[in-house]
């Protein structure tokens, strides 16, 4: 955020007391009169970043998943998405990972809000060097965007020569033998059940590290449908989430596939540690591993 | 056109009431509460806001924002009174499909809304973004003027906002509260009351002013009194108002929210119009 606030003048950071939480303590602590804190008020925090877009600025507003999409979903579709205005919402603990803090916090239902609001581009980052780059992307788009994230940073998959496009799915590794569609924390998982069904049959999975959820990247969708066996695993309510969106475009370009949407059960589970929730919803490594190789046949 | 006396806005007012009359003869508009806040909409844009139809994107212009996005009628003749189109364009293309008015303001067809508005509770907050906005561009010319309704005050993120504006010094905001005891369900202190709601921004730190909402010479006064637009605490006008101000068989009557007129209601309502004018009241 510091770089992006001495980048653009225009960049202003909107907090509702949560700055150590979403990270942005040193751009407030740097930029002091770009930096706003409401308080405790995630409506007002929306809405008021939305008067700051008004004005011209790019208005950045942390907060949890759970409190943007929810306690401030109407000022997100009315103030900000009706009037295309360009506020990013960062939203961390998005998923189940916020663990032991329970259900309240857990953005289980975020893409599903924020996706079907018009104008919304709706991400979620897998690594930290395609974070930096989403947001440096998001100095350039026109229009509002919501970026999804998890507690934990996400762990390193690509190199300094990787290159972000909003709207273009990543290949985080190739592969013609069936592919997983994933997005945040789940392309890490995914890369390490293909690492283990290559050495244990040979065969070769794509992992597509779909980053952007909202516009789809159709193409990349029936590519990997192409391999016949796809497997899509996101941190989200299966309902609603990137697999709904994946076999909306299979069913349309009338695709013959083997398919799976792993994703948070539709219920409410009592608060334990996000590793646990991940395995027992089956996408961790384990569970997508498990789930390919039966999709697979093996 | 502007207008700079006392006699020539209540003149403009009396001329916006006619044109919303007209136009609930037409389509059913949120009219009791057009025409309780006429007077301050009236004072607001035909006298007080800087503003160039011509150039509605210029930065020094003021801001405004309809909080009660309902009162979009009243808020379309004064653009009108002030050259931003015609009274005429207003009533043909009221509610009308691919029209630029309807029941609530919204910039997707019309460049002189802001902010698009409708849903209570949400204009308030995107108002004070804006102030401090301003402030922190350095502009020191603008105003940022939000109108709200008494029954709005009832919304939670109204309260989130106004103890937020305080804490940044938005000297530059300008909030109304068109106070006219009434809303949807019946009489506002039968369903939440809303108290001492002067004392209440008071206590927030607010600059209060508190005045009656239908006196033109008296708005006109609280305008032309406002502190600095450079000055660090925000302004809050408490204007009490009657709903369906203008109009005897609407007055303080919860059931002309929303409505349309007859023919007969129509010249019943003008004539009293004129009447009231005639008098010098």
């Amino acid at each position: 955020m510091i770089e992006l606030g001495k980048k653009d003048g225009k960049v202003v950071v909107v907090n509702a007391d949560l700055m150590g939480t979403c990270r942005n303590r040193t751009f407030v602590q740097e930029f002091p009169e770009r930096s706003f804190n409401v308080g405790i008020a995630e409506q007002n925090m929306v809405s008021f970043a939305a008067g700051l877009a008004q004005e011209g600025y790019k208005a950045y507003a942390f907060s949890m998943a759970p409190f943007i999409s929810m306690r401030a979903c109407e000022q997100c579709r009315t103030d900000v998405a009706y009037g295309n205005r360009n506020v990013r919402l960062i939203a961390t603990y998005s998923g189940v990972s916020g663990g032991i803090s329970g259900a309240t916090h857990w953005g289980m239902e975020d893409c599903a809000i924020m996706g079907s609001m018009p104008n919304m581009v709706v991400m979620e980052p897998s690594d930290p060097i395609q974070a930096r780059q989403m947001l440096d992307e998001s100095l350039k788009h026109d229009g509002p965007i919501y970026i999804r994230s998890s507690v934990e940073p996400v762990p390193s998959i690509y190199g300094e020569d990787y290159r972000f496009e909003i709207g273009k799915a990543s290949i985080a590794r190739d592969g013609g033998d069936g592919a997983f569609i994933c997005s945040g924390i789940t392309v890490k998982h995914a890369l390490g059940a293909v690492e283990r069904i290559y050495h244990e049959t040979g065969k070769n999975i794509r992992v597509v590290d779909m980053h952007t959820i909202k516009p789809l990247d159709r193409k990349a969708v029936k590519e990997a449908a192409g391999t016949g066996c796809v497997v899509v695993a996101q941190d989200h309510n299966k309902m609603g989430g990137l697999g709904y969106a994946v076999a909306e475009v299979i069913a349309e370009e009338r695709m013959a596939v083997k398919f799976a949407n792993v994703g948070i059960d539709d219920r409410f589970v009592p608060m334990a540690h996000a590793p646990f929730l991940y395995h027992e919803f089956g996408y961790d490594e384990e569970g997508l591993y498990n789930r390919m190789m039966s999709l697979l046949g093996m | 056109m502007k207008k700079s006396t006392v006699s020539e806005l209540e003149q403009a007012a009396l001329e916006i009431r006619k044109n919303l009359l007209h136009l609930c003869l037409v389509e059913a508009i949120h009219i009791g509460g057009d025409l309780s806040v006429a007077d301050i909409m009236t004072v607001l844009w035909q006298y007080q806001m800087k503003y160039d139809p011509e150039n509605p994107n210029d930065e020094d212009r003021d801001r405004f924002v309809l909080s009660k996005g309902h009162a979009s009628a009243v808020t379309s003749f004064n653009q009108a009174a002030i050259g931003c189109f015609s009274p005429e364009d207003v009533i043909k293309e009221y509610a009308a499909d691919k029209g630029r008015f309807s029941m609530h303001s919204c910039s997707l067809v019309n460049p002189f809304v802001e902010v698009s508005t409708g849903s209570l509770g949400h204009g308030f907050p995107i108002a004070c973004g804006m102030a401090a906005a301003l402030k922190l561009k350095g502009n020191t010319a603008s105003r940022v003027y939000v109108v709200m309704g008494d029954g709005e005050q009832a919304e939670g993120s109204v309260w989130e906002a106004a103890m937020n504006a305080v804490h940044q010094e938005l000297g530059n905001l300008v909030a109304i509260i068109d106070f006219n005891g009434l809303e949807a369900d019946g009489r506002i202190d039968e369903i939440t009351a809303l108290g001492n709601i002067a004392e209440k921004y008071g206590s927030f730190g607010w600059n209060v002013c508190e005045f009656d909402g239908n006196d033109i010479a008296e708005i006109k006064r609280q305008f032309d009194s406002l502190p600095a637009v450079a000055s660090k605490v925000p302004t809050v006008f408490v204007c009490h108002t009657v709903k369906g101000m203008g109009v005897p068989f609407m007055e303080n009557q919860a059931g002309w929210h929303a409505g349309k007129i007859t023919k007969e209601q129509f010249e019943t309502a003008i004539n009293a119009l004129e009447h009231t004018v005639g008098n010098g009241d």
